[in-house]
């Protein structure tokens, strides 16, 4: 169930999300303007736009095969986001891209950066971090000693220097974007939300796929529509609620919107989770500010050995405020953290009467079909229909 | 006269036998339960025994039932890929198979698949009263790191002198460290006897002498070391007089990269070595390159553990880190004990391993090193059965010439 938003500027988003190289992105090259890809949603984009570069996450958007991939991650056995993700850098669809910087939050995620290094693709600045496994103040502190080894390879590499005032600046401008897209996910808090599901991940999406500046501007003037839009009281199903890793296309809510459900929120990689709580605004370092936030505050990647309870409360936390009827808990196959999250999230939200439907998918496959009758069976159920 | 390898090699599989599910529930005591390996010297010297509960898993693979396990194991749907060493100790801790453990250690090393299992336990209401610590290992080795993970092995026992209301007797801590040094240099000397041509011994006795004195319930005790200096013992006297294994006219030599599991070694190495000759002369759990724990102080004794688990602990030297020290590992093994070949059985539950066949391709043909790669579970026979390992490892060695 399409809002049918009528925007210019939602139309803007759905360009920048529905591809990797976009007018934006052009725009901003022309300008002289350096771009950074990213893995991982701990990689933090304030370094990056305190630097002037222009983060984009990596994404698969528009693969149809990980063959190229395939010669680097055994394609049995591999995560099939990986693949396709490294499949679009070996096929050139990044080769915009000044520089990447590989955040090395599970098995397969962190040898990309080793794979893409004895490639072909010849990116002029390569580099990784590595997302502590467990919070707490030590892990922040070492996080932070990551951060400064970036900070210091993208001074070197691009030839500036990132003053704390740089960080301080850029780390309000982020969480000022944090806040903007929050402000978006509560919009779906009403019963008729005037944006769907889909079309919010295409917003989310474009964030980190346009220069930031733009994009703040672009969010403002969406927000400022949807909040004065007539929406029209449609019947849905049910309110679903989608968690799990790479989220980075529109498909599962597709699906879950055209069956007559509502995608109310999510907790994924590329949604709800990046927008969670904001990095502090002051302090002695900026640098400790950030690696906090990633460490301490926002532990939500299940590769985290504390994670679990931060999920959990975050989640019975959104059943509440979204007035949620059920979860799909939506994962790809051989991504094991996901996979162990999602089994022990299964058990607390049928304890809870809360209803769950597991996923374990392929990224880009030619399933939809087989995913559409599953959760066109857990929607009737919601719903209290036949099946 | 009994063959003393034979004696040694029964031995260390009575010790591997307490890794099973009974036995470990049967230990006395205050027991520290892990997802992985932990530092294995401080919980000896605590006087707690340690349970590791991959380990457990991984065993129980190694059981009549093994199938059944690996089946209930996927039946829970905590991930259908999810290594089955590990849908095994999910299944035991799911079922309430376990003992109720008084701590529990968890940390991420050093796969995806231990993660999990160690998010498992730590949301597992039955155990939700039990104390927990956890720990993150680096993806690096350097000084930072070691010290890193020093630091919070210094954490641990903190913890565990608070939840046992005791304090750690340090003098035994080094007592036991001492021990320990003793033992890897053992293993390191027999690693060095190993390079003899023929080799001298059974080089599953490496393998299983590190298991014994790594992971059993009698680690880091004199029982082992004196079983090591035994090793040791007999494998000079072979090289002494220019002895290979027994029965075996060694014709190639080749790298087994990655752990043998639970079957492998009972039939596809030991159908090679003695029906081709083909000898496995090394594994990445057998590789060795344990440096003493520095005693000097307690900071430098935690950075040397740290040293010692992040990169010597052999699974987590090659699970842990860069593709680029995996390919140098291989490199230096091929030359060291005169490889012929490296076999890189690329187990379906490793993807760390997974993600890097094209560059240990890749570097074995600029090398010249004739590689194989099977894709097969170290767990399960049912997915690539011994026979086709066999039949897929032979036709390789016929097909580069090697027999």
């Amino acid at each position: 169930m399409q809002s049918g938003i009528e925007s210019p500027v939602f139309d803007k988003f759905a360009q920048v999300s529905a591809s990797i190289m976009n007018p934006a992105i052009e725009a901003w090259k022309q300008q002289g303007g350096k771009v950074l890809g990213y893995t991982c949603s701990f990689v933090p984009e304030e370094i990056f736009v305190a630097a002037g570069l222009m983060p984009f996450r990596i994404r698969g958007t528009g693969s149809k095969s990980a063959g190229m991939a395939d010669d680097y991650f055994e394609a049995a056995n591999i995560c099939s986001f990986v693949r396709h993700c490294f499949s679009q850098v070996l096929s050139g669809e990044y080769s915009f891209l000044d520089g990447a910087v590989i955040g090395g939050g599970c098995d397969a995620n962190r040898h990309i950066f080793d794979n893409w290094k004895k490639s072909p693709v010849k990116t002029p600045f390569l580099h990784r971090i590595f997302y502590p496994h467990h919070s707490g103040e030590l892990m922040a502190a070492y996080f932070r000693n990551q951060l400064s080894e970036l900070k210091t390879g993208l001074e070197q590499h691009f030839g500036m220097q990132l003053t704390d005032q740089k960080l301080w600046e850029a780390i309000r401008f982020c969480n000022e974007i944090r806040d903007l897209q929050k402000e978006l996910y509560a919009l779906r808090k009403a019963e008729h939300p005037p944006i769907s599901g889909s079309e919010t991940v295409a917003v989310i999406l474009a964030g980190c796929s346009m220069p930031k500046a733009q994009y703040r501007a672009d969010l403002k003037a969406l927000l400022d529509e949807l909040r004065g839009a007539q929406v029209p009281a449609n019947e849905y199903k049910a309110r679903i609620m989608i968690v799990g890793p790479g989220h980075d296309d529109t498909s599962i809510c597709d699906i879950v919107e055209d069956l007559g459900g509502v995608v109310a929120t999510d907790l994924t990689c590329f949604g709800g989770k990046i927008i969670f709580g904001e990095v502090a605004e002051s302090g002695p370092d900026p640098l400790q500010a950030i690696a906090d936030y990633q460490v301490l505050n926002r532990p939500f990647c299940p590769k985290n050995l504390g994670a679990h309870p931060f999920i959990n409360k975050e989640i019975f936390g959104r059943i509440k405020d979204y007035k949620l009827d059920g979860i799909i808990g939506q994962t790809f196959l051989c991504c094991e953290t996901w996979s162990g999250e999602l089994y022990i999230l299964n058990k607390e939200l049928k304890e809870a009467g809360v209803p769950m439907l597991r996923i374990e998918r392929e990224y880009a496959s030619d399933s939809s079909g087989q995913l559409q009758t599953r959760i066109q069976a857990f929607i009737e159920t919601l719903s209290g229909g036949a099946l | 006269m009994i063959n003393v390898f034979s004696q040694l090699k029964q031995e260390a599989n009575m010790g591997l036998f307490q890794l099973t599910l009974d036995p470990q529930n049967a230990s006395k005591g205050p027991l520290v339960m892990g997802n992985g390996d932990f530092f294995i010297e401080i919980p000896a010297a605590f006087g707690c025994s340690f349970s590791d509960l991959t380990l457990t898993g991984a065993n129980g693979t190694a059981l009549p039932n093994a199938a059944e396990l690996i089946d209930k194991g996927t039946e829970l749907g905590v991930g259908s890929r999810l290594c089955n060493a590990i849908k095994v100790a999910c299944y035991y801790l799911e079922a309430g198979l376990l003992r109720t453990p008084d701590m529990i250690m968890t940390s991420n090393s050093c796969c995806d698949s231990m993660d999990t299992l160690g998010n498992l336990m730590n949301a597992y209401k039955p155990w939700a009263h039990v104390p927990k610590f956890k720990m993150d290992a680096p993806h690096s080795f350097d000084d930072e790191s070691y010290g890193y993970f020093g630091k919070q092995l210094r954490q641990a026992v903190s913890f565990m002198e608070e939840v046992a209301g005791r304090k750690m007797d340090w003098a035994r801590l080094r007592e036991v460290c001492v021990e320990s040094n003793k033992q890897r240099q053992l293993l390191l000397e027999f690693q060095e006897l190993k390079k003899a041509v023929p080799c001298p011994a059974e080089p599953d006795l490496a393998r299983q002498g590190t298991e014994y004195a790594t992971w059993t319930l009698d680690r880091v005790s004199p029982k082992v070391t004196h079983w090591l200096e035994q090793l040791v013992g007999a494998t000079e006297q072979r090289v002494k007089e220019g002895k290979g294994i027994d029965g075996v006219n060694e014709k190639v030599r080749f790298l087994w990269q990655d752990l043998a599991g639970s079957w492998a070694s009972g039939t596809v190495l030991a159908r090679l070595q003695k029906e081709l000759g083909a000898v496995c002369v090394m594994d990445y759990v057998s590789y060795a390159t344990w440096t003493p724990i520095d005693l000097s102080s307690e900071p430098a004794m935690f950075t040397s553990f740290g040293k010692r688990f992040l990169l010597e602990d052999a699974m987590n030297r090659q699970a842990l880190h860069t593709t680029d020290l995996f390919c140098e590992d291989i490199l230096r093994i091929v030359k060291d004990f005169r490889c012929d070949a490296v076999i890189m059985p690329a187990h379906i539950g490793h993807r760390d391993t997974n993600s890097r066949l094209k560059l240990v391709r890749d570097m074995c043909r600029q090398k010249g090193i004739p590689c194989l790669v099977l894709g097969m579970d170290i767990w399960d026979k049912r997915y690539m059965t011994p026979e086709v390992a066999f039949d897929r490892i032979s036709t390789f060695f016929q097909t580069t010439g090697l027999l």
